[in-house]
């Protein structure tokens, strides 16, 4: 519960702080939305349609009510009794209307919600599915060409940018060998569970790459400690199976780091993957976001950041759970 | 400005009005033979689908909404017909001359250009098998006074036409259709009587068919379907196609299907909608990058693919052989200039010096060459009516230091003289700038480079800014300089003043230019009887502008494209803003 408190606290600094830089930036935010020929008259009709003409503290306290009751869209009380068919109506928990999208932010995180998080929970289980796999092997070819070979690949790999892989793997798998279809997002429901795995995998792996090495070194590194441990030569003295003390034993403590690590990065993947989204066109969260940076958009920055916010706090709070599950000497307090 | 590409053609005649002929030729001119066309505009074979690839979101795709010229050009051949339109055809002259579309003429004018009427077609109907009526185009009209809720659009220009008196208190008498304040001033300024609407003017505007065919700000709406600042993604079609759905997706774009209430009786498909593909699937991407890797391979559905995406320098190695064979030049309606510090340069012969000086090729190279721009002689799009080149900026395109260096000698400057040069930063700029800079010294000033990004135009339009030149760009909004020099160098549209009369930003005036002569000009040119008088004033307006060196003029920008070998009837056109033109286009099946 205390946790729950200060991760509101937390958000509610965050969105704050938001809207303070939002509108200190020195660029005129009601000029994206003006356009060309944007005379004193335009801009100024425009900064109301905008909302932008309040201070920045009552736009912030009319956002907190929108959050806590919800919000009517345009906020014109004439406007709205005049033509109510106008009207967008924003329930609680409302986090805004984007002009540039004209829909509520709830709605535009909800259609790209799916995106993001399907592109992190495959790249997810690729990286930690080859990560440990490698970071296996690798501990128990230790000092082998095998090791040596895994983590010289997986560091090479990780020194290029996550943009270089993303346009490699597009120019050349997808559009010159033709060896993968051109990723496209598509839903479960549309296209079954094969179509929508096979074109998530090229943005995947791009993402994957990028995380497998730090995967790798931890799996290895804390696999190598539990064997120079002594209850791992108890076991095997016992006579348990090598692959018994290895699965069982020894990985087993390498999990508590693991699960941190996953946690952390699966919850800012979840905020959007920017820079892989924007490579291969994939309208997920994380192409939300620069939309809306380029755009000067702020209820959808200010819903983004809240909703990046929001998983960072979660995740550190299951993570915790977890630990207690994976390791039974851990207790919540 | 770049991303504000707005609509522009060449020049035009409007054949109804006043006698007046347009007399000028328009971008598309200089195409070579295997670029602006791969035919003449005959019918390609119906059916197939086209692949329409482009790198940006739309900024809506409501009628009254629309400002982007590839926009305007591509959902005026498939989406939304208005009264008039411009053909698709290799000639500008041609191409820049409005024919009737959903009307039965180009329009009829009285009073000096102050009222204009146009008749409806029978048998125009929306998507959804209803009349389109004249009180749907009276209400499109309508909606441009409610931009405290329709946001960006050029209503701007109907707004401050019609015959509508102003608020006191700011903006017009009028408050739009949702709020409905003034209503009966509006109903005044626009009239219905049966398939016969009328704009009654306060001034004359003897190009308003331009306007018409180039913006869509007059377009018809539906008032039924209408739910404001909803309605930004809705698509109502009366043209050959329909969105599928009814909703444009701003991230994903749409698939375009036959409209089956479309009757090609009622239209001009040879000049303005051949409509050959039975689909057109709009994908949108977030860069170019991967469309041009997909043209380039033209492997699929690829063959039957264009593009909005220009073919960056980047890209230029990759086009050749088969590929290059694909690809067209042309010129584009948009011009990059450069504008002078009024009040920090106030000497004329520093100014003069620092446009001598300019070095144009080097500026071009920097840039990528003659397939990113050719060098312009006024900012006046060539294709324009009342274009001519100006003696001032005639001279050598390589910059003539020596020349440039007397005339700072003779202005008795302290030398280096130094100058601040002020640009949006990209890595193209960079180079741009670095090219000027050298040749700027060369001929004795110093200068100091200022690369702004996101701030750059909150920088540029500020009075007491520290800049001494500015880098900028425009396209006219239709084929009149009426849409040039007024917005960017008449101070009373541009300047805003605080209550003591201070002026506190410069608008699109970058340069804080104002002269008693150059606004008497356009003041004449305004409320001109027909074009050519008009065109005439206008061309004397520039000449005073060369004059004061009010700009310095530096490229027509070169749009160069790349197309699926599928592709029939490639067309590139002043009707199009040079970008691909959809009505001739087909594909092989």
């Amino acid at each position: 519960m205390r946790r729950a408190i200060i991760g509101i606290i937390l958000l509610l600094a965050l969105s704050l702080l938001t809207f303070v830089l939002f509108f200190s930036s020195g660029v005129d935010v009601t000029r994206f939305a003006c356009g060309k020929n944007c005379t004193p008259e335009k801009r100024a009709t425009t900064e109301k349609a905008l909302g932008y003409d309040k201070p920045t503290v009552v736009q912030w306290t009319d956002f907190l009510q929108g959050v806590v009751v919800g919000r009517d869209y345009p906020d014109d009380p004439e406007l709205q009794r005049e033509s109510p068919e106008i009207v967008t109506h924003c329930p609680a928990p409302c986090f805004g209307f984007s002009q540039v999208n004209a829909k509520t932010v709830n709605s535009l995180i909800a259609e790209a919600a799916p995106v993001s998080i399907s592109l992190a929970m495959v790249a997810v289980f690729l990286w930690v599915l080859f990560g440990v796999l490698f970071g296996l092997i690798a501990a128990v070819r230790k000092g082998t060409w095998i090791d040596r070979g895994i983590v010289g690949a997986t560091l090479v790999v990780y020194a290029f940018p996550t943009f270089f892989i993303g346009i490699f793997l597009l120019k050349y798998v997808a559009i010159k060998w033709q060896l993968l279809p051109f990723p496209q997002y598509v839903t479960i429901a549309d296209g079954g569970v094969g179509e929508w795995f096979v074109n998530l995998l090229l943005p995947a792996t791009t993402l994957a790459l990028f995380y497998l090495a730090g995967y790798v070194r931890i799996t290895r590194a804390f696999v190598l400690e539990s064997l120079s441990e002594d209850y791992i030569r108890t076991a095997t003295a016992k006579g348990l199976a090598p692959r018994k003390v290895l699965f069982k034993h020894a990985l087993r403590a390498a999990l508590t780091p693991l699960v941190t690590m996953i946690g952390l990065d699966l919850a800012s993947l979840l905020g959007g993957a920017i820079i892989t989204e924007t490579v291969f066109s994939y309208h997920g969260l994380g192409a939300l976001a620069l939309r809306a940076n380029v755009s000067y958009d702020l209820p959808v920055l200010i819903g983004l950041l809240l909703l990046a916010g929001a998983f960072v706090i979660l995740a550190n709070i299951v993570v915790d759970v977890l630990y207690a599950y994976i390791d039974p000497r851990v207790r919540l307090d | 400005m770049a991303k504000m590409r707005k609509r522009m053609v060449a020049l035009s005649a409007v054949a109804a009005m006043t006698a007046a002929v347009l007399a000028a030729c328009g971008g598309g001119s200089d195409n070579p033979p295997s670029g602006g066309s791969t035919g003449d505009g005959e019918a390609s074979a119906k059916g197939g689908t086209l692949q329409y690839l482009q790198h940006f979101p739309f900024e809506s795709t409501d009628p009254q909404r629309i400002y982007y010229g590839v926009e305007l050009a591509n959902f005026r051949r498939t989406l939304y017909r208005s009264l008039v339109a411009f053909p698709f055809d290799n000639d500008p002259d041609v191409a820049n001359t409005p024919v009737p579309d959903l009307a039965t003429d180009t329009g009829t004018s009285t009073e000096g250009g102050k009222v204009w009427s146009f008749t409806l077609k029978d048998g125009i109907k929306w998507e959804d098998g209803s009349d389109i009526t004249c009180e749907d185009f009276k209400y499109g009209a309508s909606r441009a006074f409610a931009d405290d809720v329709l946001t960006g659009g050029a209503g701007f220009y109907i707004k401050g036409y019609l015959d509508i008196p102003a608020d006191p208190k700011g903006g017009s008498m009028y408050k739009g259709p949702y709020r409905g304040d003034g209503q009966e001033l509006f109903d005044k300024a626009v009239t219905c009587d049966g398939k016969t609407i009328t704009y009654n003017f306060n001034k004359p505007w003897p190009d308003f068919p331009l306007s018409v065919a180039s913006l869509m700000a007059t377009d018809p709406y539906k008032e039924s379907i209408d739910k404001g600042d909803r309605s930004k993604w809705v698509v109502m079609s009366n043209g050959p196609y329909k969105v599928d759905g009814g909703t444009w997706d701003v991230n994903k774009g749409a698939t375009f299907v036959r409209n089956e209430n479309y009757d090609p009786a009622t239209d001009s498909p040879d000049l303005l909608r051949q409509a050959n593909p039975d689909q057109i699937n709009y994908e949108l991407y977030t860069a170019p990058e991967p469309i041009l890797d997909r043209l380039v391979a033209d492997a699929g559905d690829d063959k039957n693919a264009v593009t909005a995406a220009r073919i960056p320098p980047a890209y230029f190695s990759q086009i050749e052989g088969p590929v290059a064979d694909r690809t067209a030049t042309v010129e584009s309606p948009y011009t990059n200039y450069l504008v002078p510090n009024q009040k920090t340069l106030t000497d004329p012969k520093v100014r003069q010096a620092l446009a001598i000086a300019t070095n144009v090729d080097g500026y071009i190279k920097a840039e990528g060459g003659e397939k990113a721009g050719v060098p312009a002689e006024s900012i006046i799009n060539p294709g324009l009516p009342g274009y001519t080149e100006q003696e001032m900026f005639s001279g050598s395109n390589e910059g003539d230091p020596d020349a440039a260096k007397a005339l700072l000698e003779e202005a008795g400057v302290d030398l280096p003289y130094p100058i601040k040069y002020t640009y949006g930063q990209s890595e193209t700029q960079d180079k741009t700038a670095a090219i000027l800079k050298e040749g700027w010294e060369k001929a004795g000033f110093q200068v100091t480079l200022d690369p702004l990004a996101d701030t750059y135009y909150d920088v540029i339009n500020q009075p007491d800014k520290d800049s001494d030149v500015v880098w900028a760009g425009w396209g006219a909004d239709w084929p009149s300089a009426m849409t040039v020099l007024p917005p960017l160098f008449d101070s009373r549209q541009n300047f805003a003043t605080d209550a003591n009369g201070n002026v506190t930003n410069l608008g699109q005036d970058y340069g804080y230019y104002q002269s008693d002569e150059f606004e008497s000009l356009v003041d004449q040119a305004a409320t001109a009887p027909d074009i050519d008088t008009q065109n005439d004033l206008l061309t004397q307006a520039d000449t005073v502008l060369a004059n004061d060196v009010a700009y310095i003029p530096l490229d027509t920008s070169t749009f160069y494209w790349l197309y699926g070998s599928g592709i029939t009837n490639f067309m590139t056109d002043a009707a199009s803003s040079s970008y691909p033109d959809l009505g001739p286009i087909g594909v092989t099946q």
